[in-house]
């Protein structure tokens, strides 16, 4: 354990304060041609006409692709857990969102390829977009995805579900009942290094992928997939990122170079603008989360109902893993036994959200602890007794039957309290995470704990 | 055209109006200014003008003919870091790196400018065009105060090792 605490040198720090750090952009391929896009002008739109021999003729373009060239143009992230393909590479009938690409182009410099990009001949007809995900699961909201405007692949459901306990007998039994709604939105991650990548197709008819991906198997995976290869015909060199947050889970740019490395057999780089990356690239969920709580009037939360909706943007992506991991977090780090949780992943025409900095969690945990500040001051309780009073401890049970061994939930919360200065009265001040008993083990909670030790203690 | 980039004088050859990032990068293959925003707003490619910072994705080559230009590669080496690198190494100030190079830069010509010590309102306005998404900025601003104090020089103390006992070794990275 001697490295625990020890003040260790960075392993790439030498090379980030000299300048020696060789990022994406920085490796340098004899012949590279340039990639720009053809993107979307449309949030909704079918593609009426598409062709790109206008384009493929002019002055120093070697390779253009569409959907055309792409062995599975529609393949999904998450595939291997479960989750359906529904989005293109690179768009075929429709667009879903403004600066969704259609067609990609390689050429001898960076102004070839925008001009080419240019002069590639597309017509849309615009359809009616859906910006809301409230309305999205309105009746008569437009329909802007093929399986409807909800993600319908929770096993045999179309939302994530959790039912614990008796929500009716809570919201029979509760003295006052707190709801409320919370609504945070949509955060680019912004990585000062944008989307770029550099292909180059090697002489035994392997191709070598320069990638600032945060998941190098992860998108080798997905490169495999769209080009149905072997993996082993893939060499993928990453590692040093400038700059993630979450935004570059996604694939956004590798398989695209592949395919115009192979098209044009020359090394190709695409390196996004930062106006490409504000506008298209993938961000942060924006979330609709309302909140019921069932409490009494000493301050024990009974029960929690909620109604979550999460902005997918135009396609699937990370987005049913993120609302999975939002209902495992929903109770946050309280005990309520009585829970009814309905989560939606709703389609919308903005960009594909994804993963950032605590996917699917800070969201609800943002509404949860506001709400319970709520709570507090309508029974006219102090806040942070409220939150010691319902901390998890041992033997307690999650909303998805998870028997607790070692919650932090006292000990943090004494913390933070102590380093801020509040005053707290003795009894909360000598609270531990130790099972529950005398008044804070009332009949509610004894009856969940019975429970949870007939079924064997949690799995 | 000629320049002078960290001491070596090379004709130029692009045209007159291309940003001075360019030649840097793509005719010199002078890499640490870096392209982050090509719009002037983040500061990643800030190299130094005969001395002055400036940013060089917004600089015609043509309207810096002839100056001598230092980037983070002429500032130190690996085995010879300057104060400032050498704080930046040691306060943990560089974590994706992308950054790092227009900071260096811009709290070089700082540091040069003041000649002693720095005070922090002075490194806030010297860093405020520049963008960090990674450290929050204290470590950063806190390392450009000790580089213009001279109190750089713990890295010999690391890795903290035990008597008789062989130091930490970190080989490579785990991500």
């Amino acid at each position: 354990m001697k490295a625990v605490g020890a003040r260790l040198p960075r392993y790439d720090g030498v090379g980030h304060v000299t300048g020696r750090t060789r990022f994406v952009d920085d490796v340098r391929v004899g012949k590279t041609l340039w990639v720009k896009a053809l993107r979307s002008p449309h949030h909704h739109a079918a593609i009426t006409r598409l062709d790109v021999s206008k384009a493929a003729a002019m002055p120093g373009v070697h390779a253009i692709v569409t959907h055309e060239d792409i062995p599975r143009n529609v393949y999904g992230h998450l595939e291997a857990l479960g989750v359906p393909g529904d989005e293109p590479l690179l768009a075929a009938e429709d667009v879903r969102y403004l600066g969704q690409p259609i067609a990609a182009v390689a050429a001898e410099s960076e102004a070839a390829a925008q001009a080419a990009v240019e002069a590639i001949e597309v017509s849309y007809e615009e359809k009616p977009a859906l910006f809301d995900i409230r309305k999205a699961l309105d009746p008569d909201a437009p329909q802007i995805h093929h399986w409807g405007n909800v993600y319908p692949h929770y096993g045999s459901y179309n939302h994530r579900r959790v039912r614990k306990g008796n929500i009716d007998w809570a919201f029979e039994k509760a003295d006052v009942i707190v709801e409320g709604v919370y609504r945070p939105q949509a955060i680019e991650q912004l990585p000062l290094e944008t989307q770029v990548c550099t292909v180059v197709p090697e002489p035994d008819g392997r191709l070598t992928v320069y990638s600032c991906t945060q998941a190098m198997y992860f998108s080798m995976g997905v490169v495999a997939a769209h080009l149905q290869w072997p993996l082993n015909r893939l060499k993928f060199v990453g590692g040093t990122v400038g700059g993630g947050f979450g935004g570059k889970v996604d694939t956004a740019t590798d398989t695209i170079c592949c395919l115009l490395a192979l098209k044009a057999r020359r090394p190709v780089k695409w390196r996004w603008t930062r106006e490409e990356e504000m506008l298209c690239s993938s961000t942060r969920a924006p979330w609709h989360i309302e909140l019921a709580d069932a409490v009494t009037s000493d301050g024990w939360i009974l029960g929690r109902r909620t109604l979550t909706i999460h902005d997918a943007g135009a396609y699937a992506r990370f987005s049913p893993y993120g609302l999975t991991k939002h209902a495992f977090h929903h109770s946050g780090a309280y005990t309520i036994p009585n829970l009814r949780f309905d989560g939606f992943v709703a389609f919308t025409n903005r960009v594909p959200t994804t993963a950032m900095r605590g996917f699917g969690v800070t969201s609800v945990s943002f509404a949860v602890e506001t709400h319970l500040n709520r709570v507090a001051e309508a029974i006219g309780m102090d806040p942070w007794e409220l939150r010691l009073k319902n901390a998890n401890r041992v033997g307690d049970t999650t909303g998805n039957g998870v028997t607790l061994k070692d919650p932090s939930t006292v000990p943090v919360t004494l913390a933070a309290a102590e380093r801020v200065g509040i005053e707290l009265p003795a009894e909360y001040r000598a609270m531990t995470s130790d099972p529950r008993g005398g008044d804070l083990l009332p009949e509610h909670l004894a009856a969940q704990q019975n429970l949870s030790e007939l079924n064997g203690g949690g799995h | 055209m000629r320049l002078t980039v960290n001491g070596i004088e090379s004709e130029i050859s692009s045209p007159p109006l291309t940003p001075l990032l360019h030649v840097l990068r793509d005719e010199l293959d002078v890499t640490s200014p870096k392209a982050g925003c090509q719009q002037g707003g983040c500061g990643t490619c800030t190299v130094l003008v005969d001395g002055e910072p400036r940013r060089s994705c917004l600089t015609p080559v043509a309207a810096v003919d002839g100056a001598s230009i230092t980037t983070l590669e002429g500032v130190g080496e690996p085995e010879r870091l300057s104060p400032v690198q050498a704080a930046f190494y040691e306060k943990y100030a560089a974590q994706c790196g992308f950054c790092t190079p227009g900071m260096i830069m811009a709290a070089t010509a700082l540091i040069d400018r003041k000649g002693g010590p720095v005070e922090r309102d002075e490194v806030l306005e010297a860093l405020g065009g520049h963008y960090c998404r990674c450290t929050g900025y204290v470590k950063i601003v806190d390392a450009v105060m000790a580089a213009s104090r001279g109190e750089v020089g713990d890295v010999q103390d690391l890795p903290v090792s035990e008597a008789g006992e062989p130091s930490v070794e970190v080989h490579g990275s785990p991500a």
